[in-house]
């Protein structure tokens, strides 16, 4: 209880700092809260930005269809990797060792591929997410317990029964896990591509009122993606929760 | 053996499928060079990409320096004082979480382009997950230790010193070696969006400029730039962690 | 009895603890005295606090009432000069080979290195760890990572040792080799050691004293002295009684433990 009430006085005494902040500074450099909940207000209803939802939505499938083909791609490799012992060994590595690399290194190239339209964030996003998703396939199938496998075929299940029955439950933690890292990185590839050269989205909407020092629509359009962001998470934790459940 | 052998076949057929590709025009030339037109544009680029890549290695490695002393530091502290943990730990894992490029545009604008946003944003990356990490390993610590040295007659001091200090140097490590590649990235992303100088700047100037063989030639030599120096950290952290077999 | 002074004197104790479900009483006015030299083992059901009272008596749990007296003074704190300790798990340092294990106290108290390293090595030998210095704890078996527990506690030669279930991690053979191999030291270094151990056998092969300990709150509920040489025979018919003496007082306070 204690640990609660210190939590939202940290809280308060932030908001306040930022308060008192805003306003003894340059107002186009930072504006305190109170001057964010108009501009807030404005953007809701569609005065500072009338293309906020067309935007939004934009982004919103920007970020479904890079997430759709991480999947896609993620599991397949992943479980390309992970059943073909001699594969996945040289393969593997390889994979880890481009993890190594800070992926904007990729955004030119793919805005040079792509352009600046939405297919150059797609592909951001899919980099991004694919990853993750990848890791955890391979992860989760090599801490499946062999001897559940050998126990099942004794038994005399056939290979689908064994995927099915044996195998996904048991690695179905970590690859839920997975697949919630990579959604969580597909909004962030995106969203930094948008911010990176867009013409439409979000991002192009924050970049829009950053070059006009219009601070306070700035604040107000970061709040609305942040509330994208965390809202993806959400959903993909409630998921995760659902997963969970089915396992046990 | 194999191993490697099939890694080899596979860059070598890499390599000569995206030679036939490209030459073959099945993917555009101007989009996507061939290898042997990247490896001339190499050099080309030679003395102006590496001026580039110095540039943005010492942004980044003073970004990792700020990064490693300010989240070892934090994550100790916080990790080590129960009740500064539980009230702090929503809002550490809040930040960690949020995509740091959304509070970009108004670092720039506070502090211009060049180096210092740079740095700047680069710490910024690289310090939570380096927090974090250190913050559950201080939890984390084995209690008998503790209990150990304090009826050796350990001070509080001693304790820090002597037994917890040694005992998350494995998180430590691990937070470095994460940290290197998020503070490379933060610095490389604050380079595209507002820079003037470094590899960002320079990768962002190719690709405006549709000079493909050039842009892929530069993204080859800042990933191997990476990949190296995850591999040097790697080798270090193998030395320093003999105790753990 | 004997005139041999009295070491470590333990009057009126109580220790109380707040749990979820209200406060608990640990230990419940324990009285008892150990004289120097004595081998005294601790036994009892489990929960009876044998654990907690070592703890008072290293320094690192302070009691509500009553006081422990340990050579002539009062405990406040751990005083690794006077009492060490050595616990069931033996909590070395990973990072540090087994000499440098055996040397931290030294370390604490800020000895120079180079007789840190020669008493410390010294120590080897009586531990039987000669060969093994340079080596981590990975690499030791259990009994070699008690063994340097000890020599640990032992290297700032306090006169009294507190044993908390130390072989109570290792298999039964290396158990009783572990005990004969105590009682070498023991005699060797002449320290007064209370011991806690659920073992009976333990119990009557080691020690010179037995209290036998009520289940929770704790008290002392008998002491019983044996007098016989070492090594022991546990097939005497003098020993054969005892443990039947032995095992009726703790079993009635294992089942109230039970219950």
């Amino acid at each position: 209880m204690k640990v609660v009430a210190l939590r939202l006085a940290l809280l308060a005494l932030l908001l306040a700092a930022w308060e008192i902040a805003g306003r003894t500074m340059n107002p186009l450099l930072g504006v305190p809260p109170t001057a964010v909940l108009p501009a807030l207000r404005d953007l809701l209803l569609l005065r500072s930005y009338p293309d906020l939802p067309a935007s939004l939505v934009l982004s919103v499938r920007e970020i479904a269809t890079a997430y759709a083909l991480a999947v896609a791609a993620g599991l397949g490799c992943g479980f390309m990797l992970g059943m073909h012992r001699l594969v996945g060994r040289a393969w593997g590595p390889m994979l880890a060792a481009l993890y190594a690399v800070p992926a904007v290194v990729w955004y030119p190239s793919l805005m040079l591929f792509f352009g600046l339209d939405a297919a150059s964030k797609i592909a951001f996003g899919f980099l991004l997410g694919f990853f993750p998703i990848a890791l955890a396939v391979l992860a989760g199938i090599r801490q499946v317990n062999p001897q559940l496998v050998v126990v099942a075929r004794a038994y005399g299940a056939g290979t689908v029964t064994v995927f099915r029955r044996v195998m996904l439950p048991a690695m179905l933690f970590t690859l839920v896990g997975g697949l919630r890292t990579g959604l969580a990185l597909c909004v962030i590839g995106v969203i930094v591509g948008e911010i990176l050269g867009s013409k439409a989205g979000m991002g192009a909407l924050i970049n829009h009122a950053y070059g006009l020092l219009r601070t306070g629509d700035y604040v107000a359009l970061v709040l609305v993606t942040l509330t994208l962001v965390v809202g993806s998470d959400v959903l993909a934790s409630l998921l995760e929760h659902r997963a969970r459940r089915w396992t046990e | 053996m194999r191993i490697r052998i099939l890694q080899l076949v596979t860059v070598v057929a890499g390599l000569a499928a995206w030679e036939l590709a490209a030459r073959s025009a099945w993917v555009d030339p101007l989009f996507v060079p061939a290898p042997s037109a990247v490896a001339p544009a190499l050099l080309r680029i030679g003395g102006d990409a590496l001026a580039g890549l110095a540039d943005t290695l010492g942004k980044t490695a003073l970004a990792y320096v700020l990064s490693v002393v300010l989240g070892v530091s934090a994550g100790i502290a916080v990790g080590s004082v129960r009740l500064l943990r539980d009230v702090l730990s929503p809002y550490v894992i809040a930040l960690y979480g949020i995509p740091k490029i959304l509070v970009l545009p108004w670092i720039v604008l506070l502090l211009g382009y060049g180096t210092t946003p740079a740095v700047f944003y680069g710490t910024l990356h690289g310090f939570f997950p380096i927090m974090v990490l250190v913050m559950g390993a201080v939890r984390d610590v084995d209690r008998t230790l503790v209990t150990v040295a304090r009826s050796l007659g350990a001070t509080t001091w001693q304790l820090y010193w002597k037994v917890l200090l040694p005992a998350i140097v494995p998180s430590v490590l691990a937070g470095m070696r994460l940290g290197i590649v998020f503070c490379l990235l933060g610095v490389l992303v604050v380079e595209m969006f507002a820079g003037v100088r470094g590899m960002g700047h320079v990768l962002g100037s190719f690709a405006n400029g549709f000079q493909a063989p050039e842009l892929f030639a530069a993204t080859a030599l800042v990933s191997a730039a990476s990949i190296a120096i995850v591999l040097a950290l790697d080798h270090l952290n193998d030395r320093l962690s003999r105790w753990r077999g | 009895m004997s005139a041999r002074p009295e070491l470590i004197v333990i009057e009126g104790v109580t220790k109380r603890y707040l749990t979820s479900s209200g406060p608990v009483e640990a230990l419940q006015d324990v009285s008892l005295s150990v004289e120097e030299g004595a081998f005294c083992t601790l036994i009892g059901p489990s929960g009876c606090g044998k654990s907690t009272l070592l703890g008072m008596l290293g320094g690192l749990v302070t009691p509500d009432q009553g006081r422990l007296v340990v050579d002539g003074r009062p405990l406040t704190g751990p005083d690794p000069g006077r009492v060490a300790i050595v616990f069931q798990e033996a909590g070395l340092f990973p990072w540090r080979t087994a000499l440098q294990n055996v040397e931290f106290g030294l370390e604490l108290q800020g000895l120079p290195a180079e007789r840190r390293r020669r008493t410390a090595t010294e120590l080897l030998g009586p531990l039987g760890l000669s060969g093994f210095a340079e080596k981590y704890p990975r690499e030791l078996s259990g009994g070699m990572k008690q063994r340097v527990a000890i020599g640990r506690a032992l290297a700032l030669d306090a006169k009294i040792l507190l044993m908390d279930e130390p072989f109570g991690a290792l298999d039964e053979q290396t158990r009783v080799l572990m005990g004969e191999w105590l009682l070498d030291i023991w005699r060797r270094t002449r320290k007064t050691v209370i011991f806690v151990t659920h073992s009976l056998h333990e119990a009557l092969f080691l020690s010179t004293r037995v209290a036998v300990m009520t289940a929770r709150p704790g008290r002392i509920k008998a002491a019983l002295d044996l007098t016989m040489e070492y090594p022991r025979s546990m097939e005497s018919s003098e020993m054969v009684a005892l443990r039947a003496k032995l095992w009726s007082e703790i079993r009635e306070e294992s089942l109230r433990a039970m219950r």
